[in-house]
């Protein structure tokens, strides 16, 4: 299996649970394991009964396991800090407001959340030197797409602007005719400097989840999770990222043959339906099924997290990087 | 004053002004079309960056943020410009030396 491993899926289908026992399956086999949260509702908290922040802490209990849970918000205020601070460093007083305005405003564009979740990601990816194995838990299904299909996008992006810097600085180098002081020059522009930085690390960005992740995708059996599932592997695929099966979660028990009651009629009718779901899962989708999981009495954890371990069929030994 | 004296005061005079046409007709418009040029590409580049001053949300806006610190006065210029500037063909227009 690939270093980093993503579950996603839609809201509700239980990938908090599936990534988790999938984390633990992995430290239990003695890989070093992080588990990172990024679900805003992050209920990580909630399966190992313990409160996680933005940095890595070791899970009570569980050899090898550290858990994190991402904080979009704050990376953002962050964000913003910084770039006040280099503003009154270098902008004069006369200008800062001006310009104040004009950042404060690109902190509260509905991009910027998930511009901050995707910056962590990449940290997250970039300092995992001392793991073997990162477990990305996301959020429901369309955020995390638009987010992972972002690298290509702002890639070209940054580099269409770097261009355009480009072509401006070389006009005002030229106009400078007869030993005139160029209005700009090319030589320690800090504009094409952190172009340049900002483009090279989508870039990264977009190889590591190439090249080193693997995606999984959580479904339920029913016709709307089915659906989604079908959606997002298809942008998945054209983002080239490598899908490697589904987890089914939420089955339905079936009863036992001697019981007739009107609760076992029920469950067999279920059971019955949820069936060809699973088949048109098997024949529909070109990716393989790695997990069928019952749904539990009770909340997921503790016993029960390692029981639904055990049944997540999905490869743990990690694979060389080629 | 000899007849050579008088030439070289003349060439003297001569040069100056033609240094001066040159410099009128050709050198100044010439550098002046290209800092224009450089100034139009750059207002596209400051639209590209930041897109949101003028009510177009942008998906990149809190990255190009982190640009504004090192724009400062190609900010304030692009502003006036941009709100200033009756339309493109105005612009284009002034361009040249009629």
């Amino acid at each position: 299996m690939r270093k980093f491993v993503f579950f996603g899926g839609k809201g509700g289908v239980g990938k908090t649970t599936v990534s988790s026992a999938y984390a633990y399956k992995c430290a239990n086999a003695g890989l070093r394991t992080l588990v990172v949260s990024t679900d805003p509702a992050h209920s990580t908290s909630d399966v190992f009964d313990q409160q996680f922040d933005d940095s890595p802490k070791p899970v009570d209990g569980i050899e090898n396991l550290d858990a994190m849970e991402l904080d979009p918000e704050e990376e953002v205020s962050r964000h913003l800090q910084g770039i006040k601070r280099s503003l009154s460093s270098q902008v004069s007083p006369a200008m800062v407001n001006e310009i104040d305005r004009q950042v404060e405003m690109a902190h509260q564009t509905p991009g910027a959340y998930e511009a901050a979740l995707f910056d962590r990601f990449v940290d997250v990816m970039r300092e995992s030197d001392e793991y073997d194995r990162v477990v990305f838990d996301t959020s429901p299904t369309g955020g995390t797409l638009r987010l992972l299909s972002l690298p290509e996008f702002l890639e070209g992006w940054a580099e269409r602007l770097l261009a355009k810097r480009k072509q401006s600085v070389r006009l005002f180098e030229r106009a400078a005719i007869g030993g005139r002081e160029p209005r700009r020059m090319r030589e320690g522009d800090p504009v094409i400097a952190q172009l340049e930085e900002r483009r090279d690390r989508f870039a990264l960005a977009g190889e590591l989840l190439r090249e080193e992740a693997a995606f999984f995708l959580v479904v339920n059996p029913d016709e709307l999770s089915i659906r989604e599932t079908k959606r997002a592997i298809s942008s998945l695929d054209d983002a080239t990222l490598d899908v490697r099966g589904l987890v089914v979660n939420k089955l339905t028990p079936e009863p036992d043959d001697d019981e007739n009651g009107r609760g076992a009629r029920f469950l067999r009718e279920r059971v019955r339906t949820e069936r060809e779901r699973l088949n048109t899962l098997r024949e529909e989708f070109d990716k393989p099924v790695v997990a069928e999981i019952v749904t539990r009495i009770a909340e997921v954890k503790g016993d029960l997290l390692v029981e639904v371990a055990a049944e997540i069929d999905v490869e743990v030994r990690p694979e060389p990087v080629e | 004053m000899t007849l050579a004296e008088r030439i070289a005061a003349f060439r003297d005079i001569a040069e100056e002004w033609l240094r001066g046409l040159y410099h009128g007709l050709i050198n100044h418009p010439a550098y002046e079309k290209i800092e224009n040029e450089a100034e139009d590409i750059e207002d596209a580049f400051m639209l590209a960056c930041f897109p949101d001053a003028f009510g177009i949300p942008s998906p990149v806006s809190y990255y190009t943020a982190e640009l504004l610190p090192y724009l400062e006065d190609e900010f304030e210029a692009w502003e006036r410009r941009m709100w200033d500037r009756g339309s493109l063909l105005e612009r284009k227009g002034s361009q040249y030396h009629f």
